[in-house]
């Protein structure tokens, strides 16, 4: 039980995380990404959105690092804009679906009488396949970022739910838990401090993927030729119109197809010491 | 136990109605009219507003979709607009090569990410874990139609192992069928495999925390006895949660990879109809798709009741 | 006629008149851009459906080489009445249906009829038609009620086209086609192939419109959406020939070493519809305000990017074709956004956004109207760009309401006349008094010569009252197996004279 108290899991949690080289590496490089992002176009590192038809496809040199793309542009100060719309993109997704996935996840786990309608709603939603719903959703509702975000948000809060329904149905029977039952804990304490603290590390596992996908998930919507504006470029879209080029620009593809592995690669490594580290029961371990 | 099954089958049918009504309302919704598209872009007004009309798109909505449910229940997802052909005839010719890729995409996920994910987890932390763990995922980080058009360009265009596209053509053989399947198998398996690796690493850790493996190590029990018979067999619900998982997304990374191979499949069926507006088959994909789906968490509830004792209905 | 429509670059063509027979052989197989959306080509004005059905469906009139007029299924050309109001066609005796049914002048009447009935090219002149009459089994008569000199590149055309069908098939959805042409359709799997097999009991048009030899015993078409996998398709040797490819793919095809790329040069021309009906562009001075900012040579090079490729040309039509003159053309190119800034100043442009409806369906359509974005917000428009489907694409446009431009292309075709946007009656609205009077002379006008004048004239007023934007010329890459022979270039391909040497 104590193993469920914030202040013992603390100090393990940054031990742990860092006794790992491969989490500090991979935290690093994605706060590397996130900053390079959001602060250098406001630093007026590169200049954005000028066009210099006449150089289009100029390969990465002194004048452009990164090159110039089809249309002249600053594939760098492209690619920083374009960083701030795909990991909006990810984050936004993660946040929304995993709020609404523990509401729905842990009603559903929690109270019988809405197990089987929350269910029903979960197993509808996810009967759906996920690029599909999002392309249709996208393609209904205009190819903007809130859209995207949204549509991505419902095609993967029902995964969050089902883990939280899954796992509460477990825990719930936990001795620990019935015992606070018994004792007269009211049904919301009970939920937010032995079950959701319980969940916290699969839903934090999960959503750190969610993260990873809703970013590869608009890079193949970009794909399929229904995402986000292309006004608005994302890495995605600069991966797919990059495509074309392939042999005479191969760096149009190689810089946001490198930015976005990085960023799924890190994101995924980083969830992984997260999981270690918030675990109680692995803390209790070490 | 029989009522528990009664009462998911019930739970199925609601499922697959309102799988079917989101669908439909979703489908209507979008903007972009099959009729001007038939007819191509010289096509008059006049023409497209008579078109309409045959296809029964100017009817009111409650209307089609009475219409649609009713059909539907007798089997008959209505006639493609774009293709003459019934809805069900179209999804049944298209079922082969997207059923065969999930199979094979997931054997090649399973292959490559259980072992590693099992030795990672029993060797925590060390570099073959970390090494083995971040190569897999390097691999999954990258948009799949990336790495099949990479894999398309330089091992079937160039080196010529493996055809780059398409499913043998008219009148090929079931070897020749399944040879097109490989590359984009591979491409998928490998996009896959990083989440069952995870989730396997993960749930073994879990278990090799759970104090009845401690005390099986206290007892004297070998690492490898420990990990085999406690920690695998109750690993068994998250591996049966992941596989359910990936089944979701096995069908829609099978969009985007019959997309790049150009593959006759269900997916790129699907694609298609979305961009042509093509709604009967849209629906129909969607029902079809649905129902399977319900039938595989279905399934993976019932194993739940057979791995884990615990779970109770 | 002396103009060349199409050459080939780079590569030989093996020319009709070849003489040894070619032994039957094998199966072609063709990458096209999608399944067509119809096999019945009077429903369809889109390229890919000319493509597959000109095999199977046949029309009275056809083009040749040098896109002349010649016989088809007709016996010889048009008496035309002095008046130039009555056409009387004598039909081909003893061709047959691949129902094995003879074709006579009840099968061309109900066809004829149909194609008024549910072309859009049909309805478009169907109001100029007084009757169409059978004379007799062999012949055919139209009657006019004014001269139309397009009539017969109309009936020519393989874009929402004339073809002639049993007259016992004949209804409003036609699904299984059945014509008079060198293959018959034997199966069709949507998207996966459409197999034509060689129709046995086909007989030959007259020389001018040449054999068609019916060489592979198969032909199928297989829709690859994606220009990649085309590309990958054709150099890992799994198609014959593929239609419709990226520009940046040409040295990548050239340098292959089983196939090699087919240019057709020039091919057609991007344009900007304008929407005469509402909107900003309703006003002159917008519209030229338009015109002048646009910088159509930047818009080519980022859009097609090698000057192999394109051709910053104002003339309607290129070098090459009777069509051309300079008529109007110093409006063309000014890419002066000060003196966009003027006429906008004129117009007193208040900054509603201007709207530009285009697809990514085609790259160099969004990429063109990239860059005119950027010049028209240097001179001072606010652009409000719409991208979108095609799907959506293809039905906003017809709601007046909901663009100012949009971007099209077309291939250059034989005829003028057969440029829609030039009548007031599609969708541009474009109902300039001035050339509506033109035009009218121009398909009365039944004289070659007089009719170029009068089509210099058109071109003028076009540019002058801003009616259309033609963007320049641009040329489109094919590839072929490179044992593949026998093909014509062409914006429609056609494969049966092609022959693969083994």
């Amino acid at each position: 039980m104590a193993a469920a108290s914030p202040a013992i899991a603390a100090p393990s949690f940054r031990k742990l995380l860092f006794q790992r080289p491969a989490v500090v590496v991979a935290l690093v490089v994605f706060v590397l990404i996130v900053a390079a992002c959001f602060l250098l176009p406001t630093l007026g590192v590169t200049e954005i959105g000028g066009m210099s038809v006449r150089k289009r496809l100029t390969p990465p040199g002194a004048e452009y690092w990164l090159g110039a793309d089809a249309f002249g542009r600053d594939l760098l100060g492209r690619l920083l804009v374009a960083g701030q719309t795909s990991l909006g993109i990810g984050l936004g997704v993660a946040v929304i679906s995993s709020a609404v996935g523990i509401v729905i996840g842990l009603a559903a786990g929690f109270f019988r009488r809405l197990d089987t309608p929350l269910s029903r709603l979960i197993d509808a939603m996810m009967a759906f396949p996920d690029i599909l719903l999002a392309l249709s959703l996208v393609a209904i509702f205009g190819g903007t970022m809130v859209n995207v975000i949204l549509a991505l948000s419902v095609v993967y809060a029902p995964r969050i739910a089902r883990i939280v329904r899954a796992s509460t149905l477990v825990i719930r029977e936990l001795p620990y838990v019935e015992a606070a039952r018994a004792l007269g804990t009211r049904t919301p304490r009970i939920m937010v401090t032995h079950v959701l603290r319980n969940i916290m590390s699969p839903i934090l596992v999960q959503a750190t993927f969610i993260f990873a996908y809703a970013m590869l998930a608009e890079a193949g919507l970009s794909f399929l030729g229904v995402g986000v504006d292309p006004r608005i470029p994302t890495w995605g879209i600069m991966v797919n119109e990059g495509r074309r080029y392939i042999d005479t620009a191969f760096f149009l593809i190689l810089f946001p197809g490198a930015a976005i592995a990085l960023s799924v690669l890190s994101l995924q490594i980083v969830g992984d010491g997260l999981r270690d580290a918030l675990d109680p029961r692995l803390a209790k371990e070490t | 136990m029989s009522r528990y099954l009664l009462r998911r089958l019930i739970g199925m049918v609601v499922v697959i109605f309102l799988v079917l009504t989101i669908a439909f309302v979703l489908v209507r919704l979008a903007p972009g009219d099959p009729a001007s598209l038939l007819l191509g872009p010289d096509a008059t007004p006049d023409e497209v507003v008579a078109l309409r009309r045959r296809l029964g798109l100017d009817q009111p909505i409650l209307v089609q979709y009475a219409t649609f449910v009713g059909n539907a229940l007798q089997g008959n997802l209505g006639e493609s607009l774009f293709f003459n052909q019934p809805v069900t005839q179209v999804l049944a010719s298209r079922a082969e090569p997207t059923a065969f890729l999930a199979l094979f995409s997931l054997l090649v996920a399973l292959v490559i990410a259980t072992p590693i994910g099992i030795w990672a987890a029993y060797r925590r932390g060390s570099v073959l874990d970390q090494g083995s763990i971040t190569t897999a995922m390097l691999a999954a980080s990258v948009p799949s139609f990336l790495t099949g058009l990479i894999f398309q360009r330089y091992l079937a265009t160039d080196l010529g192992w493996f055809p780059a596209s398409g499913y043998g053509g008219a009148g090929a053989g079931f070897g020749t069928r399944m040879w097109h399947l490989v590359l984009p198998s591979i491409t998928l398996g490998i996009t896959n495999s990083a989440l069952i690796l995870r989730f396997t690493r993960a749930s073994m850790l879990d278990i090799l925390g759970e104090d009845y493996v401690r005390t099986a190590r206290a007892k004297g029990m070998t690492e490898r006895r420990v990990v085999l018979r406690h920690a695998l067999k109750n690993a068994g619900i998250p591996i049966i949660t992941v596989i359910g998982l990936t089944f979701a997304l096995l069908v829609s990374g099978a969009v985007v990879t019959e997309r790049v191979f150009n593959l006759p499949g269900m997916g790129n069926l699907v694609v298609n109809a979305v961009l042509r507006r093509d709604y009967p088959v849209i629906q129909g994909t969607l029902i079809v798709v649905a129902g399977l789906y319900v039938l595989v968490n279905l399934l993976t509830d019932l194993l739940y009741l057979v791995v884990d004792k615990r779970v109770k209905y | 006629m002396t103009f060349r429509a199409v050459c080939l670059a780079g590569s030989a063509v093996l020319a009709f008149a070849a003489a040894a027979p070619v032994a039957a052989q094998g199966t072609v197989e063709v990458a096209i851009v999608g399944d067509p959306d119809t096999f019945d080509p009077m429903m369809s004005t889109k390229d890919v459906v000319s493509i597959v059905t000109q095999h199977f469906m046949e029309t009275l009139y056809t083009f040749d080489d040098n896109w002349a007029v010649v016989p088809l299924l007709a016996a010889d050309m048009p008496t035309i009445s002095e008046d130039g109001l009555t056409y009387t066609i004598p039909l081909r005796k003893g061709v047959s249906f691949q129902d094995g049914s003879a074709m006579d002048s009840a099968d061309v009447l109900a066809s004829l009829q149909r194609w008024e009935k549910v072309a859009s090219r049909g309805q478009g002149i169907a109001d100029k038609i007084d009757s169409i009459k059978a004379g007799g089994p062999n012949e055919i008569t139209i009657t006019l009620n004014e001269p139309y000199s397009p009539l017969l590149s109309l009936l020519a055309f393989s874009n929402s086209a004339a073809v002639i069908y049993p007259e016992e098939i004949i209804a409003d959805t036609i699904d299984k086609p059945i014509g008079t042409g060198p293959y018959k359709l034997q199966a069709y799997e949507p998207d996966q192939y459409t197999q034509l097999v060689r129709f046995d009991g086909y007989t030959q048009p007259g020389e001018a419109a040449g054999k068609r030899q019916q060489i592979p015993d198969e032909i199928r078409f297989v829709p690859v959406p994606d220009t990649s996998t085309r590309v990958e398709g054709l150099l890992s040797g799994q198609f014959d020939y593929a239609d419709s490819l990226s520009t940046e793919a040409y040295d990548r095809i050239a340098k292959s070493e089983v196939a090699e790329p087919v240019l057709l040069e020039p091919f057609g021309w991007p344009i900007f519809a304008v929407n005469h009906k509402k909107g900003l562009m309703t006003d002159l001075n917008i519209r030229r305000a338009v015109q002048a900012a646009l910088p159509f040579d930047d818009m080519l090079f980022a859009a097609f990017g090698d000057e192999k490729f394109f051709q910053t040309d104002g003339a309607f039509y290129p070098e090459g074709w009777t069509w051309r003159n300079d008529a109007g053309t110093e409006l063309y190119n000014i890419n002066d956004q000060e003196k966009a800034a003027a006429y906008l100043k004129e117009a007193g442009y208040d900054g509603t956004p201007l709207r530009i409806l285009t697809s990514r369906q085609y790259e160099f359509h969004y990429q063109m109207a990239e860059v005119a974005r950027m010049a028209l917000e240097m001179a001072g428009f606010t652009v409000q760009m719409d991208v979108v489907d095609w799907a959506t694409l293809a039905q906003n446009r017809d709601n007046p309401d909901l663009w100012d431009m949009y971007i099209t292309h077309s291939p250059f075709l034989p005829e003028p006349a057969l440029t829609s946007s030039f009548f007031a009656t599609a969708r541009e609205g474009w109902n300039n008094p001035k050339k509506n009077e033109i035009l009218d002379r121009f398909t009365r006008e039944t004289d070659p010569e007089k009719r170029k004048a009068i089509y210099a004239e058109l071109q003028k007023v076009a540019y002058e009252d801003v009616g259309l934007i033609k963007v320049g010329n641009f040329n489109a890459l094919q590839g072929k197996a490179k044992n593949l022979s026998g093909v014509r270039p062409s914006p429609w391909p056609a494969f049966w004279n092609a022959s693969t040497a083994e």
